[in-house]
């Protein structure tokens, strides 16, 4: 297919859908080489030089960033053309793609459209699903974005090692937990794509200086031998019988090809990881949004009284109403009086339960376990959900997104036509691992 | 803290460091003053930038720590202060909270005094706000991001000074201190201090008065709160705590704020910056390169070289002066290398309006001509005009003395003559001279003087004079 045949089917997956905050009107190339025919789509809070990027928020309304993230310059170069900006949950605060900016638009699930693409990537996952011409999605997750929509959606979904990909040109939600990753209908594309924007980055400060491995040959790598942990707690209550079911039948398939599985338990992740998780995530997204106030790019408003008054009405006006809880309860966390009870703490306990997990892999190669707990929802039952039990549907990403842990979701089946998503979680920078694992682990 | 002063100063000094870059971004720190001209999107404050950190910037702060005795942090950490302002790019300030770069250092004063210093860290300036009627009736701001992400170090000093004077002298010995670390430049960065201020009638209920620039303005803002304070608390009224500011151009404090809680500015520790190991052998290698600070100088002028404490203090102030004083004082007699390191080759400088590595004027020059004095091959005043040469370009002193015969005329004869012509020439001197009239003698010398090119050697001329005219 061609760019102009590309662009037109994938505005006709949004008129059906709603994936896309934007379309790329004359999608341009600008290198070439492995990614050369491969369009790419870009979670819209990753910045694209001259596009409209907007984090799913209406206040960066007409925000045209100045410069390409580091993964987009990558991609660049390497021959891939940018097709637009998917929907996603603003700033990525939600898990169902349905927190979305004030007039922007709730994608729809490729296989009913009564349900959600799951989130914060849903577009990402939604266009994953349905594109027919060469395609590869450019992810984000903080608490597991990535492999939550790509589960719902039926897609591989990676979220690579905190620092494997640099986050210059991401639009930060929570800068210590954000990761940029990939999502395609194979995990030959995975490999490809991780290859291509992994890697040091001297504009990131936290990017690691490590060398990147040919996934494309770890994914051949037989896994006879190695050992993969079946965490214990994500089996237990609250878990979709069916969805238990199948990610069992995955584990066999993994077991016939001669792979070890035994089942482990992470209790103190189990227990805190959620609470700590969204304690220092809504902390770190509370001094992240500050910045957007409607006095230097985005959303404006007729300047009047003093600075405060307008800095107010323009965050009132164009914040949804996730953002403003998050940014509130964000703020709760970090006042002084209760730094040292929420804040100060929860970043204690993220340590414990990274040791937790470095304990467990000194044993493991990778663990396992169903990427959500249920198959995607539909809109009607979101409705129902208390902000809680909105929080609750990431118990199961939040541990390894905590720890800076790569993870990477295979569809392993469906249940009423809906698709199931098996996760596996690996030790840092053990991505390679995981493609390995993962290239054997999809239903026949 | 209990006190009994009469007045008790804390100050918070602001200090822009010298460095080619800003702290967290590649821009210039200083140059183009076209407002907004030196900016990209990280001191912008851009979605998706992200601040990587200058180390010249964290050396400068080490060296600071290292010259005033602190005691320096383990890690680097920097944290997040957030409030929301226009100055501010991203409503937070990159900033350093619960571990600073150093603590506990000290700064001594001219009168022996230690002031403690509370912490040293480091952090980014604010953008500058630009008020195009005055700071009062302006009903706009224009906001110019080429401040915004300067390094600043901030030094906080303890409540140790007692009056306006201290704070004064404190601030010189610091700026010093900068100035020989070469951590500061005068020229193009800007030192600011926060005061706090408290008198014993009041029961030491202080303010605080924000953003005084120069030592001199120091003393005269404080003078001016200290009077204020004392008159409210004559009038009957009870101090509150309160943020002021200070207008240099009427030299008074202003009303910003009554301060009923301490801020909260919800810090967090910025997860966008790694934690930097301030290690030892760092540490060391910065240690190897510190220069030795004018409190060594000093004593060592005093000491070593046996200058008065007074020139001593004058000259080790100036660190480049000091530098060339130590060299010329091995060649010749230190009192001479002094008087003319500490006044004649200033008041030249000044003259032409040039800065000593404008001119290229070395040690050795200085030696040369100095030499030539001490030994009365040249004379002072010779002397003077070589080094006013000098400063326009330099040369080889001795060849150029030589070259234009510049050397003291020392046949007596030659003198006698000019004596005499100037006796015949200016009979009334010569009779306010005989009717006891001294001073009239230094007239005739002057003329004298003219009349050798300023060859005759003064002393020497007024002896022919004082004998003929007996």
């Amino acid at each position: 297919m061609n760019a102009k045949e590309i662009i037109k089917q994938a505005k006709e997956l949004d008129k059906e859908y709603l994936f896309f905050n934007k379309i790329v009107e004359d999608p341009k190339v600008y290198g070439e080489g492995t990614l050369s025919g491969t369009a790419i789509s870009v979670k819209d809070c990753v910045v694209v030089k001259g596009v409209e990027s907007r984090a799913g928020s209406k206040i960066l309304e007409n925000y045209i960033p100045l410069f390409d993230a580091t993964v987009i310059e990558k991609i660049k170069a390497e021959g891939g053309m940018i097709i637009g900006k998917t929907a996603q949950d603003a700033f990525g605060f939600g898990s169902f793609a349905t927190n979305v900016g004030i007039g922007m638009k709730v994608p729809l699930n490729p296989f009913d459209k009564e349900r959600s693409c799951g989130g914060s990537s849903g577009g990402s996952a939604g266009i994953t699903q349905k594109a027919t011409f060469n395609h590869i999605s450019i992810a984000e997750s903080t608490g597991g974005s990535i492999v939550c929509p790509a589960s719902f959606c039926g897609v591989v979904g990676i979220c690579p090692t905190y620092g494997r990909v640099s986050r210059y040109g991401l639009m930060d939600y929570a800068n210590s937990l954000d990761k940029i990753g990939a999502m395609a209908k194979t995990i030959e594309e995975i490999a490809l794509i991780m290859r291509i924007i992994a890697g040091h980055d001297p504009r990131d400060s936290t990017s690691l200086d490590k060398p990147v491995p040919n996934y494309s040959e770890s994914i051949k790598k037989p896994i006879k031998g190695m050992k993969i942990g079946m965490i214990k707690e994500a089996f237990g209550e609250g878990l979709d019988k069916e969805v238990k079911d199948n990610v069992k039948q995955a584990i066999k398939r993994l077991e016939s090809q001669g792979a070890k599985v035994e089942e482990v338990s992470l209790p103190l992740t189990s227990k805190y990881a959620l609470e700590c998780y969204y304690l220092i995530a809504m902390a770190e997204a509370s001094t992240n949004l500050a910045k957007y106030c409607g006095m230097r790019y985005g959303a404006e408003e007729k300047v009047e009284g003093s600075f405060n008054e307008y800095f107010s009405k323009v965050r009132s006006q164009y914040f949804n109403a996730e953002s403003k809880r998050r940014i509130i309860i964000g703020t709760f966390a970090r006042m002084a009086g209760y730094r040292d009870a929420y804040y100060l703490k929860a970043m204690k306990v993220r340590t414990k339960i990274i040791e937790e997990y470095k304990k467990v892999f000194k044993k493991f190669d990778a663990l396992i376990c169903p990427t959500m707990p249920v198959i995607a929802p539909k809109f009607t039952e979101i409705e129902k959900l208390t902000p809680m039990q909105n929080y609750m549907m990431d118990i199961l990403t939040v541990g390894p997104n905590l720890a800076g842990l790569p993870h990477i979701t295979i569809p392993s089946g469906t249940k009423d036509k809906m698709p199931i998503g098996t996760m596996l979680i690996g030790d840092h920078l053990a991505e390679d691992k995981l493609m390995q694992i993962g290239a054997k682990l999809k239903a026949n | 803290m209990k006190f009994t002063t009469p007045v008790v100063i804390g100050l918070e000094i602001h200090i822009e460091l010298d460095t080619e870059s800003k702290m967290f971004c590649g821009c210039p720190r200083s140059g183009d003053d076209t407002p907004n001209s030196r900016t990209c999107p990280i001191c912008l404050g851009h979605p998706g930038s992200k601040p990587v950190l200058n180390k010249k910037a964290v050396e400068y702060g080490i060296k600071l720590a290292l010259a005033t005795k602190s005691k320096i942090a383990k890690e680097l950490i920097f944290s997040r202060k957030s409030y929301f302002y226009p100055d501010m790019a991203k409503n937070y300030q990159i900033s350093q909270y619960e571990v600073p770069l150093a603590e506990k250092g000290k700064i001594t004063l001219p009168n022996k005094k230690i002031v403690n210093l509370t912490r040293i860290h480091l952090e980014e300036d604010p953008a500058s706000l630009v008020h195009p009627a005055g700071m009062q009736s302006s009903s706009y701001v224009l906001v110019d991001y080429n401040r915004s992400g300067d390094p600043l170090a901030e030094v906080v000093t303890e409540p140790d000074m007692t009056s306006p004077e201290e704070a004064r002298d404190f601030m010189r010995q610091l700026i010093t201190i900068l100035e020989y670390l070469e951590i500061f430049d005068i020229n193009n960065c800007i030192i600011k201090a926060d005061a706090n201020i408290s008198i014993k009638e009041s029961g030491y209920i202080r303010s605080e008065i924000k953003n005084i620039t120069g030592f001199k303005d120091i003393e005269k803002a404080l003078n001016y709160e200290i009077q204020r304070q004392r008159k409210e608390v004559a009038e009957g009224k009870t101090l509150k705590m309160q943020t002021r500011s200070w207008d240099a151009s009427t030299g008074t404090t202003h009303l910003l704020r009554t301060k009923e809680t301490e801020a909260d500015y919800g810090y967090i520790i910025d997860p966008d910056l790694v934690k930097i190991d301030l290690d030892k052998s760092w540490i060391d290698k910065i240690q190897a390169t510190m220069p030795e600070l004018a409190e060594a100088k000093l004593e060592k002028f005093t000491k070593e070289h046996g200058l008065s404490e007074e020139m001593a203090k004058i000259l080790s102030k100036d660190k480049k002066l000091a530098l060339m004083f130590e060299e010329v004082a091995v060649a010749v007699n230190p009192d001479l290398a002094a008087k003319w390191i500490r006044r004649e080759l200033p008041r030249v400088l000044n003259y032409s309006k040039k800065t000593l590595e404008d001119t290229g004027i070395e040690a050795i020059h200085l030696i040369d001509l100095l030499k030539l004095i001490e030994s009365k091959t040249i004379t002072e005043k010779i002397g003077q005009k070589i080094i006013e040469r000098l400063v326009e370009k330099t040369f080889d002193v001795k060849a150029y003395v030589e070259k234009e015969g510049l050397a003291a005329v020392s046949d007596k004869g030659i003198i006698e003559k000019f004596c005499k012509e100037a006796i015949k020439e200016n009979p009334k001197a010569v009779d306010d001279i005989k009717a006891g009239n001294e001073k009239s003698i230094n007239f005739l010398v002057g003329q004298v003087m003219r009349k050798s090119k300023g060859k005759a050697v003064p002393d020497e001329v007024q002896k022919i004079l004082k004998d003929l005219i007996k």
